[in-house]
């Protein structure tokens, strides 16, 4: 079922109506309501969770996990703290935006919340085009945000269309005072097209890695190490950008890199692999996840497990997988060694998950370079951003306010 | 200690049993294919790091052909070297022969059982470049011998990167007027400019003539459903759906795999279109995880084990989907981004850049 031109005209002139009303509402009130409508949103997901299973292809325990972490991030408190964030930032009142228009991608089902969270809570409308692969979780918010409050209900909407229709996507757009897409940079080249002079904020391609120093590698802290790494690589099957494609792993005379993926591999994605287990795979991704690891075992070595793959590899060349729990461990000498070969990733670079003792100078490194604009995260949490976590380098109300 | 000399001899032996019409021995390419794989892991490095997976010897990725030179012969001795299409080098495998005797009987054999059963020659209509023109495509090298061992006469209708529309038009007239069958050769997108070319034209080729067409599109037309260029072409030169037919080839392959319809049109029972496999090729839809043999109609990605790959590696991973059909096989294309990728980086962008 897809929703045409008119319907879509029609949606967008209600969210907008619907936005007058809610800006008259206080950042107070509508934290409170989004925590509520986070906390409705929790009980659909579960309720829902064969459904959204078959929508996203991933496993019901992976479901539940990717529903309970993301939804765990809606908290009054950190939505009233983002809020001072952005004052403090913008230096001066808030002036949002009338409306602002969201193309979502398919391959993270929780993106939505984050995308349609926080420009509520900024008092911004949202007129939503749900991935024509996934539209069951964005249905379960819009319900949720209706059970929630009214007047937050009514300032978003949903609708359905394939990508690629000019006259949909025109109507999609034209009542907006931001676009923000996130997808393929296909879809967002198409979308900068059609979108002509209103600010378009995207969300195209992008990867991220993982850096392990030495100290995460010695017997008091391998085990953290492996069970958050492991936990950064199966969540959402790899098939994010915030998911790490390649680690780089400071090899010391104790522990080689081989060491480490065998142990990666044994005591990490092993056994995730029955908590969290991947789901079925597509016989498309198959294909080309058949060619990464034959690739990987000519070009390196290749530890395989039932639904799980480790390949050891110089930094160069880079071959990226498929994700669906692929992974690439580099081995190098420091950290100096890692950030140079992140360089060749550029500005495709989203997220640096680093282990304790290295994120603080992962993060100093990453913000004094000038060509990377990946921002830092705690190995574990690559996939649980917080509210505030910025977006493809710029802060998260980005485009939500006029200048 | 098995020699190249001995493997060719017993691959040849293979091939020609089947040209004579006996029966092929299943267990007896089986054994080849192990020996094969055996004699070929310790002359290739990039294979002999492979590990084996259940009980077949593994297979080595299509890719591969791309970043690495696959041969057990050393560069001097190449005799000729096919690189598939593409704009940049790690876009084309590499394909390096130090001798194309066997990819000359298999390519005979198999097209003399499935294009050519029931004529010595024919005509011929070509829509590809002349070898000269592209001798590093092995598919053209492929029709060149074609044009050799099947053709009365022979018009290569691609010239200089474009489609010559006079000519082709030129030949299937004096076809129509004279009564004789022609065989109507190319690639799928040479197809299609032949289509969006031709306009109105309209022919009606004599009884016996047929068509193959083959490869991808890769950018260089407009991509045409299979099914609707089928009918489009049979309604251009007026020859019935059966006696169209696709022919599977890569450049990683020495032998070719042919639709069956045509071979069952002449000495029947018709059966559903499907590729055949030469009986010296395993050609097996495999499960992407564990890379054994899927049941039944299963969809899994296409291994091929071409025992005429002797110089190379014998035993090949494609990229393709496909499922088996009674006899034969499917293959259903590559599904590359059917899956949501979302914003990760595609593979084959990042490749492409390195």
């Amino acid at each position: 079922m897809t929703d045409d031109a008119s319907v879509i005209r029609a949606r967008a002139a209600s969210v907008l109506e619907a936005g007058t009303v809610l800006s008259s509402s206080t950042i107070e009130e509508r934290a409170h309501w989004l925590a509520e409508a986070a906390t409705a949103l929790a009980q659909k997901a579960h309720e829902g969770r064969a459904a959204l299973s078959e929508a996203t292809g991933l496993s019901i325990p992976m479901i539940e996990w990717a529903t309970r972490t993301t939804v765990g991030t809606v908290a009054e408190d950190a939505m009233l703290a983002l809020t001072q964030d952005a004052r403090k930032a913008i230096d001066r009142a808030p002036d949002p935006i009338a409306m602002l228009s969201v193309i979502l991608a398919g391959n993270v089902f929780t993106a939505s919340v984050r995308g349609i969270v926080v420009p509520l809570l900024f008092g911004v409308p949202v007129l939503v085009k749900a991935s024509s692969r996934e539209t069951v979780f964005p249905a379960m918010l819009r319900d949720a945000l209706r059970s929630a409050d009214s007047r937050l209900g009514a300032a978003m909407s949903l609708v359905e269309f394939p990508g690629g229709d000019i006259e949909r996507e025109a109507a999609l757009v034209e009542s907006a005072e931001a676009v923000s897409v996130y997808g393929s940079d296909e879809t967002v080249a198409a979308m900068a097209a059609c979108v002509e002079d209103i600010p378009l904020v995207a969300h195209g391609h992008g990867v991220s890695v993982a850096y392990c120093g030495s100290a995460a590698l010695d017997d008091a802290h391998i085990g953290r190490t492996i069970d958050d790494l492991s936990l950064d690589i199966c969540a959402y099957d790899q098939r994010g950008c915030l998911s790490p494609q390649l680690v780089y792993v400071e090899e010391t005379p104790y522990r080689s890199a081989t060491d480490f993926a065998e142990r990666l591999a044994e005591k990490g994605l092993g056994p995730m692999s029955r908590t969290l287990p991947r789901g079925p795979l597509p016989v498309s991704v198959g294909a080309a996840q058949a060619q990464w690891r034959g690739i990987a075992e000519v070009e390196g070595a290749l530890l395989r497990g039932d639904t799980f793959a480790v390949s050891i590899r110089e930094a160069q060349p880079i071959r990226w997988s498929p994700g669906f729990r692929n992974v690439t461990l580099v081995p190098v000498s420091a950290l100096d060694e890692a950030l140079r070969a992140m360089q060749a990733i550029g500005s495709n670079l989203k997220c640096v998950g680093a282990d304790p003792a290295s994120i603080s100078e992962v993060q100093a490194r990453l913000a004094h370079g000038s060509t990377l604009s990946a921002y830092a995260c705690a190995l574990g949490a690559m996939q649980t951003p917080p509210l505030d976590a910025p977006a493809d380098g710029r802060p998260i109300w980005h485009g939500l306010f006029r200048t | 200690m098995t020699t190249r000399a001995e493997l060719k001899a017993r691959i040849e032996t293979l091939i020609a049993t089947f040209e004579a019409g006996q029966l092929v021995d299943a267990a007896a390419r089986d054994g080849l294919i192990e020996d094969l794989a055996a004699w070929q892991a310790k002359r290739i490095p990039e294979y002999g790091r492979l590990q084996r997976h259940g009980a077949w010897p593994p297979a080595l990725p299509t890719d591969v052909f791309r970043f690495r030179r696959i041969a057990a012969h050393p560069e001097e001795e190449d005799l000729r070297v096919f690189r598939s299409s593409g704009t940049t080098s790690s876009e084309r495998s590499v394909h390096a022969y130090c001798d194309l005797g066997l990819y000359d009987v298999a390519a005979r054999v198999a097209a003399r059982h499935m294009l050519f059963p029931d004529v010595d020659k024919m005509r011929l209509v070509i829509l590809a470049p002349h070898e000269d023109e592209a001798p590093d495509a092995s598919l053209e090298y492929m029709l060149a011998r074609f044009a050799e061992w099947f053709g009365t006469e022979c018009a290569w209708v691609w010239r200089r990167g474009a489609l010559d529309l006079e000519l082709l038009t030129e030949r299937l007239r004096h076809a129509e007027a004279s009564g004789e069958p022609v065989a109507v050769l190319g690639t799928s997108f040479a197809f299609v400019h032949a289509e969006d070319g031709l306009g109105e034209q309209r022919f009606d080729l004599p009884p016996g003539s047929r068509v193959m067409q083959t490869g991808g599109y890769k950018g260089r037309s407009r991509e045409v459903d299979p099914e609707v260029l089928l009918a489009a072409i049979g309604a251009r030169y007026r020859v019935a759906a059966p006696r169209i037919i696709n022919e599977f080839g890569a450049t990683e392959l020495s032998s070719q795999m042919y639709e069956t319809t045509l071979r069952e049109d002449i000495d029947g029972p018709p059966g559903p279109r499907r590729l055949w496999a030469p009986p010296w090729v395993r050609a097996t839809p495999v499960d992407p995880d564990t890379l054994q043999p899927v049941e039944g109609k299963t969809v899994g990605i296409l291994r091929i084990d071409d025992t005429a790959n002797l110089d190379s590696v014998c035993c090949i991973q494609t990229a393709d989907l496909a499922q088996r059909l009674g006899d034969g096989i499917i293959v259903l294309g590559r599904v590359l981004g059917a899956t949501p990728r979302g914003c990760s980086l595609a593979a084959d962008q990042a490749l492409g850049a390195q």
